[in-house]
């Protein structure tokens, strides 16, 4: 009877862990239901021991007669007997339902047909758990069904699953195991009489399991314990590192359509994330690194910047044609063609837009992918990037300053989309753009302005530490705190540029990344958000109001056009960035100036990146090696340390206050102070002693006393009389201290201690003395004893019952 | 804490009395020093001695010469079945020349009575002399008669004759602090004997090598040695396992707690100690406990004797230990 409860409960609890993928809750109580009808005919069907092929059988035909009256109960004859029509309308809900789950992304709301599939899994997984716990007793083998309910929350979910939905569903089919195991065992110990014996004699005894049980809880709970805190200890493998589009927008929203993601959220979960993985790697013709957007977004709410509703025409397909026309280039602004050939990590998961540098013109890549015509992103509903391999093509606008200066009238249509900004803005930021940008004549001479805000004048500071983007962080940021990382830095550019008119946007992808032996590496940790201004003749263009270097985002670099005086004055001044200029492609690296490398010297302000070119796997091997031999030498040296300190007190002269002195001089009545720290030197002496005994693998028994050992000692391993004079000094030592009405002076132990420890390790191999030192037996018992120690709070915890009366085996 | 330093009285004159009775002794007695130090030990505690053992091993002799060596009175009780009470207390008898009664005292009134195989006498005539053992004194027609201290039993008796003997009950065997077999003498010690004992007796020649008086200091300076707390808790954990153990019928008594502690400290005072150390109690416990105990039948069917369960127990107890880290 208690294994096909325990069934029902173990699915439940892993059915629980469902919750995330709905939106209400009826798909809950329709699936206890079900759990409730298949236990409860799996309980009878256990109570009449019915064959265990007849009882999954009763349990289907019984969970049908659930759905049926639950979900098409009008159809039915008596809302329960199933007609055909019923059986139809079933069917139906389930096509419904099955539409529904391809249509919507999680969570998903609770429709009649979703609810009915959902309904229907947990109702068969129930049948297929108790058929294999309470039918095959098979319990463990119940652990398949739960897992592939337990799969389906972990497999559409970004987010990892909190911890408490996993704990209840471990403990449910612990629960399953332990009922298993408790039913198996209590057949244990019985048995088989010949003769009858009495009832009225003595209780017949059960088999003693307390052990067993204890042990089994011990294993269980460690074994949870531990999937619980090792992923957490181990960053790399937590769920999803990479992108956790789908859901996780945290807001609620965007559930009933095809999800859109909130790039902005992701960001700083992947700028903050422990483990830096790879994400993807590129070369491009000039080999120079590029900057590779995922994302625009153009809309200000006020509270956050949020994607336009993207458009992809069935015959814009990139596998096609060229991608549209840049908006805003002309040809008055020179442009140069670079390619690069990108490869996106297998790990990605569920990438639906392609990083590419901006404006990409030509893209070659299989699968589904449209282009947005006013952004340039390119996406696909269909596919998704991971482990491909594409090429792009991409004319780069290289304005000149001048170019800029004497940018042209901006359309009308950008102006509306990319000048708007909310009633509600505070005051201070549109006065604060205004005071930044006063200098500034032109629209580019004051986005200018703005970046060196950012950078430089500015005052600003680099912390991932910064929480949201909303209206009033907005100008906290701008105004008070100054501190934040790209995505305040980008918003807040934006923001401002609108504030000044130059029309604005925000760019959510990678930096150009680290070079490793000629392909450029872009990780995780690479993720950025930058604004792009639009320049009527060159389109939009990319600034970086971030700061760079290990003090900010690491490979963020600046533009060459946000420098006039650098562009205007020449393509190598010593500041100049190597893909600066209309003529940057064809720097002179081998120039006479014997700078760094140029790769290397991208940055605002020289500072060099540190290329992470990955370790090499020797030296990996050899830090590894190092850690261990460090790990293990932790015993060694908390023995050192605590023989050092022993060694200290056993070293002073015990002073001995008061005392008379035992003999004829010392008269009755002379008052003795007990000397405590004669008494801690003896016991240090003492205690050190018995450590070496364990080190060196000399037993001693806990009946020994003091001066038996000393003498067995001397005895067992011909000690010289010196040694065993020192020997018996140490035991009487202690053998006053903790016997004799007054200590008695001791002096320095020092000697004695050293001297039969050397007596000591002179009697023991080599092997045995070079393990005492690096590997001592006392530290590890002592480690031991803490470990019970722990062990024995765990069974008193263990021990606690709550008010349950002893069960009878009758 | 001030602990009054109360150093016991002349401990190195106690040693050497000690010494000095112990080489008489062993002068009488060859290669049985051990005997013979238990022997001072249960004098030294206040206690009585039941020697166990085979005849002509040298019970009495052992009994007769600490009688001797000490200048006190000694007497000698030969246990028979015909024994009555009033042969050991004494008894009141008519003064026809002063009309009175008047009390002879019996053989117990003397500071060291030899009671020669114990276990010949009725049951009645032995508790009589149990009484005396325990209260250290003697009532006969209502009047209480006081013993003179030292007061020291020293019974024998033979375990191998059963026909006619009276054994000693557990109640009454619980009264000697401590049983001791004498054994067999070593070959060599056996050659002596024949040598020295050839001619003439040396317990004839026994001159006494300490007086009453100081007997009485050597017990008052025993009573003077320091027990610390955790000895006499080691003392309680080495009884209680006796109660405990699962091959013992019959545990040791709180009495025996009592008895070990004393003898405890005779032990260390002879060694020239003033204080009880754990090995005192290792080396007593089984003269002291080991009569007293009763093993259990599952014991008696292996063949365990008292004495195994003891040194078991002695070497399971744990001693104390410093608390030092």
């Amino acid at each position: 009877m208690r294994l096909p409860i325990a069934a029902g409960v173990a699915t439940g609890a892993v059915a629980l862990t469902l919750y995330p993928l709905f939106q209400a809750g009826a798909w809950f109580w329709a699936s206890l239901g079900a759990i409730l009808v298949v236990t409860s005919v799996g309980m009878l069907a256990t109570r009449y021991t019915l064959p265990n092929w007849l009882a999954p059988l009763a349990q289907l035909f019984a969970f049908w007669i659930y759905l049926t009256a639950v979900f098409t109960g009008d159809e039915a004859w008596a809302r329960v007997v199933p007609t055909k029509e019923s059986l139809v309308g079933l069917l139906r809900l389930v096509a419904a339902g099955f539409a529904d789950i391809q249509r919507f992304a999680v969570p998903v709301p609770d429709n009649a047909g979703i609810v009915l599939l959902t309904c229907g899994g947990v109702g068969l997984i129930a049948i297929m758990v108790d058929f294999c716990s309470a039918r095959l007793r098979r319990s463990a083998l119940a652990g398949l069904p739960l897992l592939s309910l337990f799969v389906v929350p972990a497999s559409f979910l970004g987010d990892p699953l909190s911890w408490p939905t996993v704990v209840i569903g471990a403990l449910g089919f612990l629960g399953l195991l332990v009922a298993d195991g408790q039913e198996r065992v209590s057949h244990w110990g019985r048995a088989v009489l010949v003769r009858r014996t009495p009832s009225f004699i003595a209780p017949r005894p059960a088999a003693d399991t307390g052990t067993l049980r204890l042990s089994g809880k011990r294993v269980g709970v460690t074994a949870v314990a531990l999937a619980i805190l090792l992923p957490s200890l181990l960053p790399t493998l937590e769920p999803d590192p990479l992108f956790g589009f789908g859901v996780g927008d945290g807001n609620g929203r965007g559930g009933n359509s095809i999800s859109i993601p909130n790039p902005i959220v992701n960001l700083r979960g992947e700028l903050s994330l422990p483990g830096n993985s790879t994400v993807l790697t590129y070369t491009t013709s000039d080999n120079l690194p590029r900057y590779l957007r995922l994302y625009s977004l153009d809309n200000f709410d006020g509270e956050q910047w949020t994607m336009p509703e993207t458009k992809g025409r069935p015959d814009d397909l990139i596998s096609d044609a060229p991608l549209p026309p840049p908006p805003g280039q002309g040809q008055s602004v020179p442009t140069s063609q670079v390619s690069l050939e990108v490869t996106v990590s297998e790990e990605v998961r569920n990438m639906n837009f392609l990083p590419l540098p901006y404006p990409a013109s030509r893209v070659r890549i299989e699968g589904d992918w449209r282009p947005d015509r006013d952004t340039l992103m390119v996406f696909s509903t269909r596919d998704t990037a991971e482990g491909l391999t594409y090429q792009v093509v991409s004319n780069e606008p290289r304005p000149t300053a001048e170019n800029l200066k004497t940018a042209g009238a901006i359309p009308q249509a950008i102006q509306q989309r990319y000048l708007t900004l909310p009633d509600n803005l505070p005051r201070e930021i549109l006065d604060k753009a205004g005071e930044v940008t006063e200098a500034g004549a032109t629209p580019y001479e004051k986005a200018v302005k703005l970046q060196e805000f950012f950078t430089t004048t500015g005052g600003f500071s680099y912390t991932l530490a910064t929480q949201g983007h909303d209206g009033p962080a907005l100008s906290d940021f701008v105004l008070r705190s100054r501190a934040g990382y790209c995505e305040q830095f980008a918003a807040a550019m934006a923001v401002l540029a609108r504030a000044v008119d130059i029309p604005s946007r925000v760019a959510i992808g990678y930096t150009g990344g680290t070079s490793v032996s000629g392909r450029w590496n872009v990780r995780t940790h690479d993720s950025h958000a930058w604004p792009e201004l639009y320049f009527e003749g060159a389109g939009w263009l990319r600034f970086e109001p971030t700061p760079s270097g290990p003090a900010g985002q690491g490979t963020a670099t600046r533009p060459p056009y946000t420098f006039p005086e650098v562009t205007t004055g020449g393509d190598d001044e010593p500041t100049a960035q190597p893909s600066a200029g209309p003529t940057g492609s064809d720097t002179p690296t081998g120039a006479a100036n014997n700078r760094r490398n140029p790769l290397l010297d991208q940055e605002f302000g020289g500072t060099p990146i540190t290329v992470d070119e990955g370790m090499p796997t020797a030296a990996k091997i050899g830090i590894g090696a190092v850690v261990v031999v460090l790990l293990l030498l932790v015993p060694a040296m908390l023995r050192w340390e605590q023989r050092a300190r022993r060694r200290r007190v056993y070293s002073r002269p015990a002073v001995v206050v008061g005392s008379a002195g035992e003999g004829p001089g010392g008269g009755p009545g002379v008052v003795a102070v007990r000397s405590n720290r004669g008494e801690a030197g003896v016991a240090a002496a003492w205690a050190e002693l018995d450590d070496a005994l364990c080190d060196y693998g000399m037993s001693r028994q806990p009946s020994e006393s003091p001066r038996a050992l000393a003498r067995r000692l001397s005895e067992q391993y011909e000690f010289s009389p010196e040694a065993a004079a020192s020997m018996a000094k140490l035991a009487e030592a202690v053998e006053r201290m903790l016997f004799a009405r007054t200590p008695g002076e001791t002096g320095s132990l020092r000697e004695d201690v050293r001297r039969v420890r050397r007596a000591l390790a002179a009697t023991v191999s080599r092997g045995r003395r070079i393990r005492a030192v690096l590997l001592p037996p006392s530290t590890l018992l002592r480690a031991r004893a803490l470990g019970t120690r722990m062990l024995d709070g765990f069974d008193r915890l263990e021990n606690i019952r709550i008010g349950r009366p002893a069960r009878r085996n009758a | 804490m001030a602990v009054t330093h109360d150093v016991p009285p002349r401990l190195d004159d106690l040693v050497a009395t000690a010494h000095r009775i112990r080489e008489a002794i062993e002068s009488v007695i060859e290669g049985k020093s051990d005997v013979v130090r238990l022997t001072l030990t249960v004098l030294l505690a206040e206690g009585h001695l039941l020697i166990e053992d085979v005849p002509g091993v040298g019970k009495t002799m052992l009994a007769k010469a600490l009688a001797r060596s000490i200048d006190c009175p000694v007497r000698r009780v030969q246990f028979t079945p015909d024994l009555l009470p009033s042969d050991i207390t004494g008894v009141s008898a008519y003064n026809q020349q002063t009309r009175e009664f008047e009390f002879k005292p019996g053989p117990v009134f003397a500071n060291i009575v030899v009671g020669d195989e114990i276990n010949r006498a009725s049951p009645k005539t032995q508790s009589a002399l149990l009484e005396c053992m325990e209260e250290h004194q003697v009532t006969v027609d209502g009047v209480t008669y006081q013993l003179d201290a030292p007061f020291m039993v020293i019974a024998t008796q033979n375990p191998i004759e059963m026909e006619g003997t009276y054994p000693l009950p557990e109640a009454q065997r619980d009264r000697f602090t401590a049983r001791i077999a004498m054994g067999y003498p070593e070959p060599a010690a056996e050659l002596e004997m024949l040598d020295v004992h050839g001619s003439a007796s040396p317990i004839d020649k026994l001159e006494p090598v300490a007086t009453t008086a100081e007997v009485k200091a050597l017990i008052e300076a025993v009573r003077a040695i320091y027990v610390s707390q955790s000895i006499k808790r080691y003392a309680i954990d080495l009884v209680t396992a006796t109660r405990h153990s699962p091959d013992l019928r019959l545990g040791a008594s709180p009495r025996s707690t009592l008895q070990l502690v004393r003898a405890a400290r005779a032990h260390a005072a002879l060694a020239g100690r003033d204080y009880v150390i754990p090995d005192d109690l290792q080396a007593l416990s089984l003269p002291v406990l080991a009569h007293r105990l009763l093993p259990s039948v599952e014991a008696q069917g292996q063949r365990r004797l008292p004495e195994q369960v003891i040194t078991d127990l002695v070497r399971r107890v744990p001693v104390p230990e410093a608390q030092a880290r």
